[in-house]
């Protein structure tokens, strides 16, 4: 006897739920690959080829939820666990104040596939291999790096959203990354200096167009003179901040502020509460007239563009800094009335089967501006230009942040000269984003991806993508990141 | 209330393991094969605004096969349990070793051993399930109603099952469980913190935990600003073991031998106070000590910081062969203690302190520079200013950048080791403790 489909599946949790009395409830049944190989010091560390397949069931009964999954597919399996989220959605009415309510969304049939010319599941895996023996082989050829690495990830999600009110989504969706990183050893001191390809919806290609060994090359490169570099005197400095970088500031200073679960102090426990009030929508000067940030989960190859999202809402553009003014959040069907809002923005997911979808950031990015990356640096008497990720770390409300990064170049009389190290500036959200005087322009605009970012309890890993051309800051606090005590 | 079934889904058991992985050894062809299980049965209650907001129970059988053939190995895993998916997971797992390069570093299967036998599998905490998590979340938020107290907070347990097998006839199996609690209260900027995990559900306090928690929201209302700068601190368990795990995860030994690490050269010298001792507890009551490592190992008390000294690091097997280590050490279960006459409870700690600033968590802790384990991160949820022997005030919250290295040269005061766990740390045991100097960078909003 063969075994019942996906929908089958579906069909069997969804009578339950019905049957129950529960107003809604829906069913993610997925299937989930991952190939990750690593490598590390001129080997190949590790190679996983992950299987993950199992559901979720996600019931609101007389206002109030349950969700219970299992990683077992089966008929006897599906309806107990459909069964355990009506049980448990009971247990949490029994002691509900408050009901859910959830804002109304059209009912969707559909599905949703990457587009990709190169599936990385079918490149020749000792393709990948010695494209990352050779790209560790191209780091160590100078004679600082004394630690290499190289990995390649790529993952395929096929998912099927069912729900009571009649939706129904399937997915086959594609990511995809590679990067290396160098360490660089000089009179006792180390430094490393990284390359990544955005984490992305694209098949292989997105590796294959990304030039490893020349990037390899460069970071080596950069590594070494990185770890011989002065370190930077603490003061104050304008900065002119590379798209990689900015996306992470845009992550933790805009991103995380704007969801409104975290405003509502759903997360009030853990990641925290927001400074971004509702009160402040349409007035607070979050940013000067140069910021605007576009949540946009509609642009192609960006990690939350998905059609559609764990509510079986659909993807939308939005904003949510307009000119320097907040005026918008990231929300789900359950919170988006608690603001008088008539349609959730789609921006709820779960990290798979096994989590019950939340409110995450949404592809937020930074609006480009007129001015080209030259122009910007020209206007800088004494600045420090920043690439890449470092150190990072903010406030539980999401005001006082830290921000390190990868690499790092002094501004001296509108040139970029020479290379710093340890460098680490500091600041207070609204005022840094109010500090902003310049944005480059479309040219220079890169997407950057996010697959870690920690949210919930138990944790989930959101994913979403950051745009941005280069920025400049004005009169920002930095300090050393070397103890100079 | 409506009572909510506490039945939970069947484990893998000891003997099911050991057909699955008999089944992987019969069909596999490789040179050395393993098997890893996990079996993890969790749910969650959360709570937020003084009601429940999320309330799941999830199960996931995981099973990872491992192949080697000549140094070339692949690994594959599964959700998928049955014969079919089994064998075409070893399927995969082989097909990835026969065209990856040679590891130079790959090493055979641990040899077998006979992995100790703790009791890490409370049946109080395998058989709660969402009645028992829920009757503890109404505890805690009818306690923060009645003070007029919004409350967060989470109560959670565990029932994992870890496996391990070879086909050179290493086996471990372990059924291990676990429960947490924690519980954020706040009213305006006002805000208090507690939490708890203990294998046994039964141990973690709620009632305790929750009035601790209202009495830091109580005594945050009235909050004054402070400058940034150097301040003599009184650090709660929970900040002192978030900066301890920090230091902890910088221990690996690879980074060591290539000279990347911040514990360079320092191995068998003194790091911090050499009053501290750091060391390796599995069969503490307290803490979530296992039978054996997901390499295989062999999990034993041992000592890594004796006396302040730098005793041991965290070895991978190939880099503990190449130097020669016998015996690599495990470090899930710490406990940090300083020798000497302790004062009894952190309220001693204020009685006895002129002037410092009274940490109850860090938050967001991140390395700044790890060559000097520089750290960076956030006060939260009870930030106090102490003056003669009182707490006289909340204060705003830090933000500090300090190496652990360097604060724990000195040691005032301390406490005898107490349960320590916050979100971005596992459960340690560690004193609380009196620091003359800690560097505060910056002060925010609240």
């Amino acid at each position: 006897m063969s075994s019942p489909t996906w929908d089958e599946f579906a069909e069997l949790a969804l009578k339950r739920i019905a049957a129950s009395g529960a107003e809604y409830g829906d069913i993610r049944i997925q299937d989930n690959s991952t190939e990750h190989i690593e490598g590390e010091d001129r080997r190949i560390a590790s190679i996983r080829d992950a299987r993950d397949i199992g559901f979720g069931v996600r019931v609101l009964y007389h206002g109030a939820w349950g969700f219970a999954a299992s990683s077992i597919l089966s008929v006897e399996e599906v309806p107990r666990v459909a069964d355990l989220a009506v049980e448990i959605a009971k247990g949490s009415a029994s002691v509900a104040l408050e009901k859910v309510r959830l804002v109304p969304e059209p009912v969707h049939r559909d599905r949703v596939v990457t587009p990709c010319r190169i599936n990385p599941f079918n490149v020749p895996l000792e393709k990948k291999t010695d494209l990352l023996l050779n790209t560790m082989e191209v780091l160590h050829r100078q004679a600082s790096i004394v630690r290499s690495s190289a990995s390649l990830w790529a993952r395929r999600d096929k998912k099927l959203f069912v729900s009571t009110e009649g939706s129904r989504i399937e997915w086959d969706l594609l990511a995809g990354q590679g990067e290396c990183t160098a360490t660089a050893l000089h009179e006792g001191r180390f430094s490393s200096r990284g390359f990544n390809t955005p984490h992305l919806r694209k098949g292989y290609e997105l590796i294959d167009e990304a030039d490893l060994f020349r990037e390899a090359s460069r970071v080596a490169t950069q590594a070494v003179e990185k770890v011989k570099a002065p370190v930077v005197d603490a003061g104050e400095y304008d900065l002119v901040l590379d798209p990689e970088h900015l996306s992470l500031t845009i992550h933790e200073s805009c991103g995380h502020p704007s969801e409104l679960d975290r405003v509502l102090g759903f997360e009030a426990n853990y990641a925290g509460t927001s400074f971004l009030t509702p009160d402040k929508r349409g007035s607070f000067r979050y940013g000067s007239p140069f910021v605007s940030l576009v949540a946009d989960n509609t642009e192609p190859e960006t990690l939350a563009a998905t059609g559609y999202d764990d509510d079986g809402v659909q993807c939308q553009q939005w904003d949510i800094v307009r000119n320097g003014v907040f005026v918008g959040y990231c929300t789900n069907r359950e919170v988006a009335p608690k603001i008088g809002e008539s349609r959730s923005r789609g921006s709820n997911r779960a990290d798979g089967w096994s989590n019950v979808p939340m409110v995450r950031i949404a592809n937020i990015g930074l609006e480009p501006g007129s001015a080209t990356v030259d122009q910007l640096i020209a206007d800088v008497k004494r600045g420090i230009f920043i690439d890449g990720h470092g150190s990072y770390s903010i406030d539980q409300r999401r005001y006082n942040f830290q921000f390190g990064g990868d690499a790092f170049w002094l501004i001296e009389n509108g040139r970029r000269t020479h290379m710093l190290r340890d460098v680490i500036y500091h600041g207070i959200t609204p005022e840094f984003w109010n500090n902003c005087d310049g944005v480059a322009d479309q040219s220079s605009r890169r997407r950057y991806g996010f697959i870690t970012c920690g949210k919930g309890q138990p944790g989930q890993s959101g994913w979403m993508t950051h745009a941005a051309s280069p920025a400049r800051f004005r009169n920002i606090q930095v300090i050393r990141g070397e103890n100079s005590s | 209330m409506t009572i909510v079934s506490d039945k939970g889904p069947k484990m893998t058991s000891r003997d099911e393991f050991r057909f699955l992985s008999d089944l992987v050894f019969t069909r596999s062809s490789a040179d050395h094969t393993i098997v890893r299980l996990r079996d993890h049965h969790a749910g969650t209650t959360r709570f937020a605004n003084n009601q429940v907001i999320q309330n799941v129970d999830a199960r996931r059988g995981s099973l990872a096969v491992t192949v080697a053939f000549k140094g070339q190995q692949g690994t594959a895993s599964t959700t998928d349990f049955t014969a079919g998916a089994v064998q075409e997971t070893l399927a995969r797992a082989e097909r990835i070793a026969k065209v990856s390069p040679i590891d130079p570093e790959y090493l055979p299967p641990p040899d077998p051993c006979v992995f100790p036998i703790r009791d890490t599998a409370k049946p109080e905490t395998i058989a709660a399930g969402p009645s028992r998590r829920l009757e503890y979340a109404s505890e805690a938020v009818g306690q923060c109603r009645m003070e007029n107290f919004t409350g967060a907070g989470l109560v959670s347990s565990s029932a994992t099952v870890g496996g391990i097998a070879a086909d050179n006839g290493l086996f471990g199996y372990e059924r291990r469980a676990g429960a947490s609690f924690s519980l954020t209260v706040h009213t305006g900027d006002a805000t208090g913190w507690s939490a708890a995990a203990h294998r046994s559900i039964d141990h973690l306090k709620i009632q305790e935990r929750t009035l601790a928690a209202i009495s830091k929201a109580k005594r945050s209302r009235d909050v004054c600003e402070l400058p940034a700068g150097r301040y003599p601190v009184i650090l709660e368990p929970a900040a002192v073991a978030g900066l301890w795990a920090w230091l902890i995860r910088s221990l690996d030994a690879k980074s060591y031998v290539k000279g990347t690490s911040a514990f360079a050269d320092k191995l068998g010298r003194a790091i911090v106070d050499e009053r501290i001792i750091l060391q390796n507890s599995p069969d503490h009551t307290d803490l979530f000590g296992e039978g054996f490592s997901h390499d295989g190992l062999p999990s034993l008390p041992s000592v890594w910081i004796d006396h302040g000294t730098l005793e041991q690091l965290a070895y991978d097997r190939f880099t503990a062969k190449s130097q020669g280590v016998a015996i690599i050490p495990t470090l899930e279960a710490p406990v940090l203690s300083v020798e000497g006459p302790s004062v009894h409870s952190i309220q001693d700690l204020i009685k006895n302190t002129a002037r410092a600033i009274l940490v109850t968590n860090f938050w967001y802790i991140r390395p700044v520079n790890p060559r000097e384990l520089m750290l960076t991160g956030m006060t939260r949820d009870g930030t106090f200013l102490i003056e003669n022997g009182e707490i006289v005030s909340a204060v705003k919250n830090f933000r500090f950048h300090e190496s652990p290295l360097r604060v724990f040269q000195q040691i005032d005061l301390w406490t005898a080791p107490m349960e320590a766990v916050n979100s971005e740390t596992g459960k340690l045991l560690v004193p609380a403790m009196v620091l003359p100097q800690f560097q505060f960078s910056s002060v925010t909003r609240f």
